[in-house]
Formats: structure tokens, C-alpha cells, sequence
């Protein structure tokens, strides 16, 4: 052993969590970009960062090998929309931070701040293969904003948060029409105006604000970044006539806008690629359920992606799936999306760079490839197939426990126990 | 144990019914009622079955819903009914012959729980406050029945049809404690409801425990606000219907002539009583379950179902010895607090202990993936060390729901004699990948995946096509 490596070893000893080196040998990978399936890769990965991913490739002397035996690897998931770690029961209210009712905040409604690692969703969420998430606020009391949204790094630390204000978001569409006084044409005058008075607000000398404003100054400020084309501007719209308006805002007022929801988007596919607006939709959104998503179908997503639409995914499901089961419904979705026409790779990246890049992380995640974060799942079968399972995730590098609140309500009540003679309660 | 369940209300059943008519014999047709009130069927089923022909479907993987699988099989459907079902079989002449070869064909899928009709494609604000979900007037709706509220133009109904489903109960909503009486339907859409009824198919009662009904009544300041006042409010129901029960019983027995009031409320619970009626249980907690349990056995009700059951794990051997079965959802957990111990083995852990389990979708938009729901619940399963082969799970959407229906002499699994309901899959049911190409009701084509004059839609849905504006 050289000194250098003697050194290193003490290094090692010293601080386990630095440098240790990790390589995934006989691995089925999917890398994202480049797009395909890399047989029999060798994915080495420390301090966090992937150092590199090949075929047949032989792992570095003295890392911790860890054998995939021909599994499927990819990166840590990404969920497009969800409300991870804003809230635990639905039904309780005071367990719920992801919306502001009442009060003087609208585009100034930030959710960072509410953030709880501790949330027993994270969990079940990493254990089925999520390591990324856009968190978004359901709504807030000015019209048409809901807030802004915070990404979110599902690791096991108390440290959830990746970037806050990552993008405001406003919803315009028959779910919120009273907040706006009962018309969507109402909704769309307030934004547009909102953002005209966002952007005479950063350009005017501070104490000299126009006095006929509409936008309260924490809301003005808010939305400074997104008139500077600095944040993306996400919308949830679902009815054409809606996503229609949003490229038009888009193109006359010169912001960057993202579509989340985006029911009927597939009829104004070749517009909003012409415009590079992404889509943030639900792959299993087939359902009339009301009269805006009437154009509702499950090959949306082929049908954009097809067109050259940025497409990234977030599953509803009746509002539970939304983010109870925020890593499993995303997947379940994903393939829904590839028996309706999206080819399987796509349906990949719609779960990972999609995502990533739509929010502004595709720079370092979202990518099996050397400098990207280590956020990796070995899976026990299809990942697409909601039958399938994580049997190992990395959250950049740090290994996860997959156990769950969940898992120990199975462990305790296995039938295995059935003989047992003290209760449930002493296992 | 469900079976023995079902078999001893259908004896009290008969033995009513024998009752009944002996007597209006003695009376030599004297102008009073032969039967009691709660045991008619105001609304009488309709249903023809669509054209059909003999048809032979060949080289099939076929869970056929009975515990069996065939690979390279066949299955021949005559009249509306499996005629056979094994391999190498012949087509008679002039029947349509299907090469399945690489496709799967299991029985119909049977939704236990759904709510379309009421919960309507699409929703409105018009629902907001008077929806046909549930009647809210009074947490004790048993006088009402579903299916007069159902609009069989729901597009729920189609695309659960287009997900392989061939008879789904539509159940009322649990925010009163007693929700009304169930209806089951083919899901073929028909000016009328009568049209879609399952011909002799017996109601249910809806009823709820936990917080959704007590939730309800907190708002409406109308009943019950706890778990305890739900309890003792089904008490003093049941209470007055076995009197009023009683009351009819004499009158029809001659040894009272004052003809009793007819309460709609109260048929429903006398019918229950009776043993015609089983009652269909939402409940989510284990606790909640015991005391139901309990509460059936003191008051005379039959159990058929409990409903979503999120803690039936936590209680699969009583459910067993009781013969109840248990409608459930494969992940669906945590959006209020009866739901936080939901885990995702529920349904194979309670299948382990010999359980009678089933999906449920309770959604439209799960009602069309039930078989999927199947596939993720038996994952669990077996990552959690249970075996659980397709050909068994496949019960849990097909002959597990028949049976709390009490239609498993008719549907859930392709034996010889039964309806001729089944699907033919692209593919593995189970896979997230699978698509239903062909649905079978009463031997007739209801759904050609392939085929747009076989693909029903709802007359909602007309005219509203949406399409690509560029």
C-alpha cells in the first residue's frame, strides 16, 4: 500500500461518508441521455457525484461493489407536481400547509418555508424510486396565483430542500373561477396585469411605486424573477382555449411559461413546441371529470412528445396519488403513457431530465453520467411496471433505507405472526 | 364462509317467501298484499343481451376465475353461456372463431364498489351541493335507491367497460350511515337504467361507519357526530325495523288485520332482516370493523362486504371466520386519519389468512384499472414472501366480488353453464402494459378495442370530440 493510499484509507476511517467510491457492476442501464440501454455497465459513483458509467467496465480498485446482476438502473426519480412535504392528512387541515386561503399573499405565497422533512409521505415516496420533486402550492388567496413552488431532494437528512422559488405558479380554469369573481376571463386580466405590474415595479426607483397598483409589494417582488425571464412561470390550465391563452401571455409578455395539467394541450401540440412551452401532465388523466378537461385522453403525452413538446409527469390520482404515493403513481403513469404510443425512453426521461430540465436542475441531475448527482435506483424489475420495486436507492451517493412507516405496519401484522402469543402491539 | 353466509340468508329467504304465499292462498285472494313491501322490486330489469354469435376463442393464456390456468387454451361461448372451456376444442359451424394466441382471457371484471352514474362524468358545481352520490337529508337514507338516481349516459360507464368490466355494483356514498340501496349493472349504456340492470340480481344496503358520516353530520348539524352516536343511531334503526318488520309479518300471517304503514326507510332495514338484502359496510379502521361485527350479530344484519377495510390486515382471520369478504384498494393510504395505516399487503395478507378479498375502484378512474390494481396488490404480496399465482389473483376482480354479490353461480369465472362475460387482453392483465382488445357480455361483443361500431359511447360525449386545432 502507497502512502498516498494509506492516507486515504485513514481518510476513509476518518469520515465514511467522504470519497467512499461505489460501483454498480452488471447493471441494465438507462443513462437518459444518451438515449438507449447500456448491457452490462459498470456505474461508479462518490462524494455524491457519478464518476462514470460503461460497458463492461471494471470497477476501480477498493470501491464498494455492488452487484446489479443484470437489474435495471436509472436515475432517482422526479416528480413534475406534487405537494411532498406540505402536508401529511389530507382531511386533517391542520396538518396541511400547501394553501393559503385567506390573507393578503398570492405569487408571494411561498411553500419553502413550510417544508417538513420528518412527513411520512418522503419515505414511501423515496422507497418507490422518487429522489426529486417540484413542490407546489395548491393555492393562495390572490387570484390567480397559487405561490411558489420549491424543489425538493428526497434525501434521508433533515435537509429537503434544493431550490426555493424554483417557480411561481398561477391556475386559471374552472376550479378556481370564484377566487378571480367567477369568469376565467377575469383570471386572465389579473395575470396579465399582474405581470405588467411586476415588471413597472422592478424598473421603477423604490419608493415610487404607482399608486394605483394592484399587486401588493411582496406579491410584486415575487414575481420579479419570472418578468426577468429568471423563473418560469408555471400554469395549470387544462381547457384549450386556456393553454391557448398561455402561449399567447408567453409570447407577448415575454415570460417563461410551463403548463402544468394540460388535458387538451395534445390539440395545440406543434404551438406550444413552436413557443418550447413544456407540459407537466398527468399520464393518467382519461376522464371528462370536468367540462375543461372534456379533450382529456391518455395519449397526450405520446402525442406531445411526438410533436417535440417538453413533457415531464405528475400523477393525480383523486388528489391521493398527488403525493401519497408520489414515487409509485409516477411510474404506474409513465407506463400508462407508453401502452398509449410514448416510446419507453421517453417515458423515462418524463420521469427524470424531463422534469429536470423543465424546473432548472437538468445541469446536474437527472442523468446517469459523469459530474451528475449520484441519485440512482436498482430496480427488481421494470420500472415502468408498478409491480416492480426499488431494491436499492442513492440520493446523491447517500444510500437510503427503504424502510417505511408502511413497512413496519407489514412486518408487525405479517400472517407470520399469526400465532403469536403478545399482541401486535409488543412486535 | 362467505358461501355459508349467503346460503343460510338464502334459506331464511325462501322460508319467508313460502310463508307469504300459503297464506294469501288460505285468504282465497282477499284484497290485501301478498307480499311485503320491502321485498319488491319497483324498478324490474329490462336488459336484453346485444346480437351475439356462437364464438370460439382459441390459443388463449385463460385464467378462468376458479383457481385454474390454461395455457394454449380455448374457450367456446354459445348462446350467452361457456359451452367449454379447455384445449383443442372445435368450433361448431357458423361460429365466429378469435385467435388469441399470445393474449390472455379471464371472466369479466366485477366492480364491487363504484358510483357511476351518481358521480358523473364531469363534475359540476350543480354536484356541489346536490349531488346524487348520497341522499344528505337524514344520516338514515335506506328508503332510497341508487339506481333512481343513476344517468346511465355517464362516460364512467364506457370506459369502465373499455377496462374489461362486465358487471359493477353502483353503491351510495358514505356520508349518511345508512346510504340506500345498491344496484348492479352491465355496463352497457341504455336510455334507461332498467335497461343496464343485471336481471335478478339482488340490492345491497350502503351503509358507513368512521368518520365520513359523522364528518357530514358535524356540517349539517343533522345526526350523529361521532363514531359512538353512529352506533347507537343504527341501534334504535334496526330497532324500529324489527318492529315494523314484525308488524307486517302478522299482518300477512292473518293474525293482525290493520294493514301497517308502508315506510319506505324501514323496508329497506326489514329487508335486510329479512336476509334479501346484505348490507355493504365502508369502514376503514380494524376497530370499527370488530364493532360492526358484532353489531351485525345483535341486530340481524348480514354483512356482505366491508369497504375499503385500509386495516383488514390488521383483523384478516376475523373477517375469515365471520365470512366477510373485503373490497379494497391496493395503495391508496393517508389522505385522512382512518386511512394512515394503509400498506400496500392489505389485500394478500388477508387473501393469506383465506380471506375473501377484492379490488374496488370507488373512482372512475380507478374503475378502469382494476386489473391493474390486482397486479400491484399480489406485488406486494409476494415481495413480502406470499405466493400468489395470477390464476389465483385474478379472483380478487372476478369470482371474489361475485360471490359477496351473491351472483357466483351466474359470473367470476369461465366454467361451463355460467354468463359468457370475459376479457381478451393484448397481454399479461396484470401489466401496466395491458389493454383489453375484446369484451364479452353474455356472449356478445360489448367492446372491440379494434372496431369503432363496437366501442360504445356515451351520448354526452357526442359532439364534443375534441380534435388538434392545427
Amino acid at each position: 500500500m502507497t502512502r498516498a493510499a494509506v492516507l486515504l484509507a485513514l481518510l476513509l476511517a476518518a469520515s465514511p461518508a467522504a470519497a467512499q467510491v461505489v460501483a454498480i457492476i452488471h447493471a441494465k442501464a438507462y443513462p437518459i441521455a444518451p438515449k438507449g440501454v447500456v448491457d452490462d455497465a459498470t456505474l461508479v459513483f462518490a462524494d455524491g457525484r457519478i464518476v462514470s458509467l460503461t460497458a463492461h467496465g471494471a470497477p476501480p480498485a477498493g470501491a464498494e461493489i455492488i452487484d446489479a446482476a443484470g437489474r435495471v438502473v436509472t436515475p432517482g426519480l422526479m416528480n413534475g407536481a406534487t405537494q411532498l412535504g406540505l402536508g401529511e392528512v389530507s382531511g386533517a387541515s391542520d396538518t396541511q400547509d400547501q394553501a393559503v386561503r385567506t390573507g393578503p399573499l398570492g405569487a408571494a405565497f411561498d411553500i419553502h418555508y413550510a417544508l417538513n422533512a420528518n412527513s411520512v409521505l418522503l419515505p414511501v415516496a423515496r422507497a418507490d424510486g422518487l429522489t426529486r420533486a417540484m413542490s407546489y402550492p395548491a393555492g393562495a388567496a390572490t387570484a390567480p396565483f397559487s405561490g411558489a413552488g420549491a424543489l425538493i431532494l428526497l434525501s434521508p437528512g433533515p435537509d429537503i430542500l434544493e431550490r426555493p422559488r424554483a417557480a411561481v405558479f398561477a391556475e386559471v380554469g374552472d376550479n378556481t373561477l370564484a377566487k378571480a369573481g367567477g369568469s376565467r376571463a377575469a383570471q386572465w386580466v389579473l395575470l396579465r396585469n399582474a405581470l405588467l405590474e411586476a415588471r413597472r415595479y422592478a424598473e421603477t426607483p423604490r419608493g415610487q411605486g404607482p399608486r394605483d397598483q394592484l399587486l401588493s409589494r411582496p406579491d410584486a417582488e415575487a414575481l420579479g424573477p419570472v418578468v426577468s425571464g429568471a423563473t418560469p412561470l408555471a400554469i395549470t390550465a387544462e381547457r384549450e382555449s386556456d393553454i391557448r391563452e398561455a402561449i399567447a401571455l408567453a409570447q407577448n409578455l415575454h415570460v417563461r411559461v410551463v403548463i402544468v395539467g394540460g388535458s387538451e394541450a395534445w390539440t395545440l401540440a406543434p404551438s406550444l413546441a413552436a413557443a418550447h412551452i413544456p407540459v407537466v401532465l398527468d399520464p393518467e388523466a382519461n376522464l371528462p371529470q370536468t367540462f375543461d378537461k372534456l379533450g382529456a385522453r391518455l395519449d397526450n403525452a405520446a402525442l406531445l412528445a411526438k410533436a417535440g413538446v417538453a413533457i415531464a409527469f405528475s400523477v393525480s390520482g383523486n388528489g391521493i396519488y398527488l403525493s401519497y404515493n408520489a414515487g409509485l403513481a409516477l411510474r404506474e403513469g409513465a407506463g400508462l403513457a407508453v401502452a398509449n404510443g410514448l416510446p419507453y425512453l421517453d417515458a423515462l426521461a418524463a420521469i427524470t431530465q424531463g422534469p429536470a430540465d423543465i424546473w432548472g436542475v437538468g445541469d446536474h441531475y437527472g442523468r446517469l453520467a459523469p459530474g451528475f448527482d449520484a441519485d440512482i435506483v436498482i430496480w427488481d424489475g421494470d420500472p415502468l411496471e408498478p409491480a416492480s420495486a426499488p431494491v436499492a436507492v442513492f440520493v446523491r451517493g447517500a444510500r437510503a433505507s427503504l424502510t417505511t412507516r408502511q413497512t413496519r405496519l407489514r412486518d408487525r401484522y405479517a400472517p407470520a405472526h399469526a400465532g403469536d402469543d403478545l399482541p401486535p402491539a409488543y412486535r | 364462509m362467505a358461501d355459508a353466509f349467503a346460503s343460510r340468508a338464502r334459506v331464511v329467504g325462501l322460508a319467508a317467501l313460502a310463508c307469504v304465499s300459503s297464506l294469501a292462498a288460505q285468504k282465497g285472494g282477499a284484497p290485501r298484499l301478498n307480499q311485503p313491501p320491502y321485498l319488491r322490486d319497483a324498478f324490474p330489469s329490462t336488459y336484453r343481451p346485444l346480437p351475439r354469435s356462437d364464438t370460439l376463442i382459441a390459443h388463449a393464456t385463460i385464467l378462468d376465475g376458479a383457481g385454474h390456468r390454461i395455457d394454449d387454451g380455448d374457450i367456446l361461448l354459445s348462446e350467452g353461456k361457456v359451452e367449454a372451456v379447455g384445449r383443442g376444442l372445435a368450433a361448431p359451424a357458423g361460429a365466429v372463431r378469435i385467435d388469441a394466441r399470445g393474449r390472455w382471457v379471464t371472466p369479466g371484471l366485477i366492480d364491487i364498489h363504484s358510483h357511476d352514474g351518481t358521480y358523473v362524468e364531469p363534475l359540476t358545481t350543480e354536484d356541489e351541493n346536490s349531488s346524487d352520490i348520497s341522499e344528505l337529508s337524514d344520516p338514515n337514507a335506506a328508503g332510497t335507491w341508487i339506481e333512481t338516481a343513476v344517468n346511465p349516459q355517464d362516460p364512467g360507464f364506457t370506459r369502465a367497460l373499455a377496462g374489461g368490466v362486465t358487471a359493477l355494483q353502483v353503491l351510495p356514498g358514505s356520508s349518511p350511515i345508512f346510504g340506500g340501496r345498491s344496484v348492479v349493472l352491465k355496463p352497457i349504456p341504455a336510455p334507461t337504467v332498467q335497461q343496464m340492470k343485471f336481471p335478478g340480481a339482488p340490492q345491497g344496503l350502503k351503509m358507513a361507519c368512521g368518520e365520513n358520516p359523522k364528518s357530514e353530520d358535524v356540517e349539517k348539524l343533522r345526526g350523529p357526530t361521532s363514531r359512538q352516536g353512529e352506533i347507537a343511531f343504527i341501534r334504535k334503526a334496526f330497532a324500529d325495523a324489527h318492529r315494523y318488520k314484525a308488524d307486517w309479518d302478522s299482518y300477512l300471517a292473518g293474525t293482525d288485520d290493520k294493514r301497517p304503514r308502508d315506510d319506505p326507510t324501514l323496508d329497506t332495514l326489514a329487508a335486510v332482516l329479512d336476509g334479501r338484502i346484505a348490507v355493504h359496510m365502508h369502514c376503514y379502521r380494524a376497530d370499527e370493523m370488530g364493532i360492526m361485527l358484532d353489531l351485525s350479530h345483535e341486530l340481524g344484519f348480514r354483512i356482505a362486504a366491508f369497504h375499503h377495510a385500509v386495516e383488514g390486515y390488521k383483523i384478516a382471520p376475523l373477517l375469515v371466520q365471520e365470512g366477510v369478504c373485503a373490497a379494497v384498494w391496493s395503495d391508496w393510504w393517508g389522505f385522512k386519519l382512518e386511512a394512515l395505516d394503509g400498506i400496500r399487503e392489505n389485500a394478500a395478507f388477508i387473501d393469506a389468512a383465506g380471506g375473501c378479498v377484492m379490488m374496488h375502484s370507488d373512482s372512475p378512474q380507478l374503475g378502469q384499472f382494476l386489473s391493474i390494481e390486482a397486479g400491484k396488490a399480489a406485488a406486494a404480496g409476494r415481495r413480502a414472501g406470499l405466493t400468489l399465482a395470477p390464476e389465483h389473483v385474478i379472483a380478487w376482480v372476478t369470482s371474489n366480488p361475485a360471490k359477496a354479490l351473491g351472483l357466483d353461480r351466474r359470473i367470476g369465472s369461465l366454467e361451463v353453464g355460467k354468463d359468457a362475460d370475459l376479457v381478451v387482453w393484448s397481454t399479461d392483465p396484470f401489466s401496466v402494459y395491458t389493454h383489453a382488445d375484446l369484451v364479452f357480455i353474455d356472449g356478445a361483443v360489448a367492446f372491440d378495442r379494434s372496431d369503432r361500431s363496437r366501442r360504445p359511447t356515451a351520448d354526452f360525449e357526442l359532439g364534443r370530440e375534441p380534435r388538434a386545432s392545427e
